[in-house]
């Protein structure tokens, strides 16, 4: 098995079994968290990931499949998608290219949306650029179901939050793009929502 | 040539003055908080204490740094992200000091004087830095000529919930130090809403249930255990999250909250996963206080940065990234 990423909740692994090319997502122990807490967040993300990349996919929207899941270990094995991060994506290609995924993502998290679903970390790291041009979507961990306007606007507020501090030379245009696939596809809910992320970006400051 | 700056700060309840040299020396640091016996800060109580106390604070740190008015060639003040009525009282001190010594004014950001100081104690040159305090609790790193909040809260700050539910179980103000105490006899962790969104992350939700727990009778010392390490826990999840995203390599803790030993030792933990330098920014430097606004008036007098008196209007919302670092670039 080789490590593919070393990210903050996880490791990632690539290996080959079935012929096929697969991922091992496996969350490690914090030593730096209360076992407790640690055990019980462990096991409810990656449980709750397991079944999410499954309702989401429902939806229309591309999301590897799982294989398997190991609840001891923390650990869900499923489809390795070729190709590279939208982060990457963004910073190697033209702005054309990128708006047009920018958008596209607009159009996905909407469907999440429009099902009650938020991603709660929806930034351009979660996005696949794969090999034939088709976006995907990855990283449910940190996802809720019966969400709220709260929420959904917490979830807006999160990408814009991504692409100024990841993509500060475009963030206009893309999050223009974002915005512009989400409204057209929730239509007249996206108001509320998008009321509650301006709202949301003041908070938290005192004035 | 070595260049004094006096440093005003005043953008909440603390009132502060110190003195810096360019060589990065600070030669006084003065302050006061106004502490109520009960209750919040209310704003304008709060820059009336500044009003009342500030020239005298001034005037000793002036003295303590063994100088004299004239020794001073930059005057700079805290002119946001702070309380309106706080900031204004603070920024009509520092124009007044600037007319009557004949030197330049210069506006400096608080956030972004709390990460430089903290960077000039530690010789960090590019950290992901942790900001908490009674007002603030950001993730900050600096990215593309700017220092980018990576991650807040979404609701109230750390220092605030802690007061808030310190106000709830009979302790004072500040309520950190109390329940800092009580929490390392606390051996029952109590089940408590653990709410991190991307590298955002919300108190509110943990504050209503960590007072339901108190009026449900459990004991003080189990709530603030509880509350510490899941307040804490969460912000070393984002923090870590900001580290992985950015992967720069210091990590470094400021704001009054990070007096707290067990934030401390949590974020070192953090470090230690990732392999990253790490630095705890020491008490007289980590609170709101004046030598932060005097080295950050330095460094951005340096870089050609002066206020016109007539241009020095106050920024309650001021922005960590919507200021210019041209000294760093």
């Amino acid at each position: 098995m080789d490590i593919i990423a070393l990210g903050a909740e996880s490791t990632l692994y690539r290996l080959q079994h079935w012929n096929r090319v697969l991922a091992v997502k496996w969350r490690r122990k914090k030593q730096y968290l209360l076992p407790a807490i640690d055990a019980s967040l462990r096991r409810a993300r990656t449980t709750r990931e397991c079944k999410m990349l499954t309702v989401v996919r429902s939806l229309g929207v591309r999301t590897p499949a799982v294989y398997s899941l190991d609840l001891d270990e923390c650990s869900i094995t499923m489809d390795f998608i070729n190709g590279i991060q939208l982060k990457q994506f963004i910073e190697r290609e033209a702005l054309p290219e990128a708006t047009r995924f920018c958008k596209e993502f607009g159009d996905i998290l909407a469907r999440l949306h429009e099902a009650g679903i938020v991603h709660g970390d929806p930034t351009t790291s979660n996005l696949i650029v794969d090999e034939h041009s088709r976006l995907w979507f990855i990283d449910f961990g940190l996802s809720e179901t019966n969400a709220s306007v709260e929420m959904k606007g917490v979830d807006i507020h999160l990408v814009r939050r991504a692409l100024e501090t990841t993509h500060w030379d475009v963030q206009n245009e893309l999050l223009q793009s974002f915005l512009e696939g989400y409204k057209s596809r929730s239509g007249t809910d996206a108001e509320p929502v998008l009321a509650r992320m301006d709202e949301i970006r003041e908070r938290g400051r005192y004035h | 040539m070595t260049t004094i700056c006096l440093g005003i700060e005043g953008t909440a309840h603390s009132f502060g003055a110190g003195v810096v040299s360019s060589d990065g020396e600070v030669l006084s640091n003065i302050w006061d908080m106004l502490s109520p016996d009960e209750g919040g800060i209310h704003p304008r109580e709060a820059s009336r204490h500044h009003a009342d106390l500030g020239p005298n604070l001034i005037k000793t740190a002036v003295e303590s740094a063994a100088i004299r008015f004239s020794d001073i060639d930059i005057v700079a003040f805290s002119r946001g992200p702070g309380l309106g009525p706080c900031l204004r009282t603070t920024a009509t001190i520092a124009r007044a000091l600037s007319l009557s010594l004949g030197v330049p004014l210069v506006g400096v950001n608080h956030c972004v004087a709390h990460i430089e100081i903290g960077c000039l104690e530690s010789g960090f040159t590019d950290p992901v830095t942790v900001y908490v305090s009674g007002g603030n609790t950001q993730v900050i790193a600096f990215a593309g000529g700017r220092f980018r909040t990576f991650g807040e809260t979404l609701d109230i700050a750390i220092g605030n919930m802690l007061d808030v539910l310190g106000r709830s179980l009979g302790m004072g103000f500040p309520a950190g130090p109390p329940i800092e105490r009580e929490a390392l006899r606390g051996r029952t962790y109590l089940s408590l809403p653990y709410s991190v969104k991307g590298m955002d992350l919300s108190y509110s939700g943990m504050l209503t249930a960590a007072r339901r727990l108190h009026e449900e009778g459990n004991p003080i010392q189990d709530i603030c255990f509880s509350v510490q390490e899941t307040a804490f826990g969460m912000l070393g999840e984002i923090a870590e999250r900001a580290l992985a995203h950015t992967k720069k390599k210091e990590l470094l803790l400021t704001g009054g909250v990070a007096r707290n030993n067990r934030l401390s030792e949590l974020l070192e933990g953090v470090s230690e996963r990732h392999e990253v330098r790490y630095h705890r920014v020491s008490p007289s430097l980590a609170g709101d206080q004046g030598a932060m606004i005097a080295w950050n008036g330095i460094l951005s007098y340096n870089a050609g940065n002066r206020l016109e008196i007539q241009d020095s209007h106050v920024l309650p919302r001021w922005r960590t990234d919507e200021q210019d670092i041209d000294w760093r670039v």
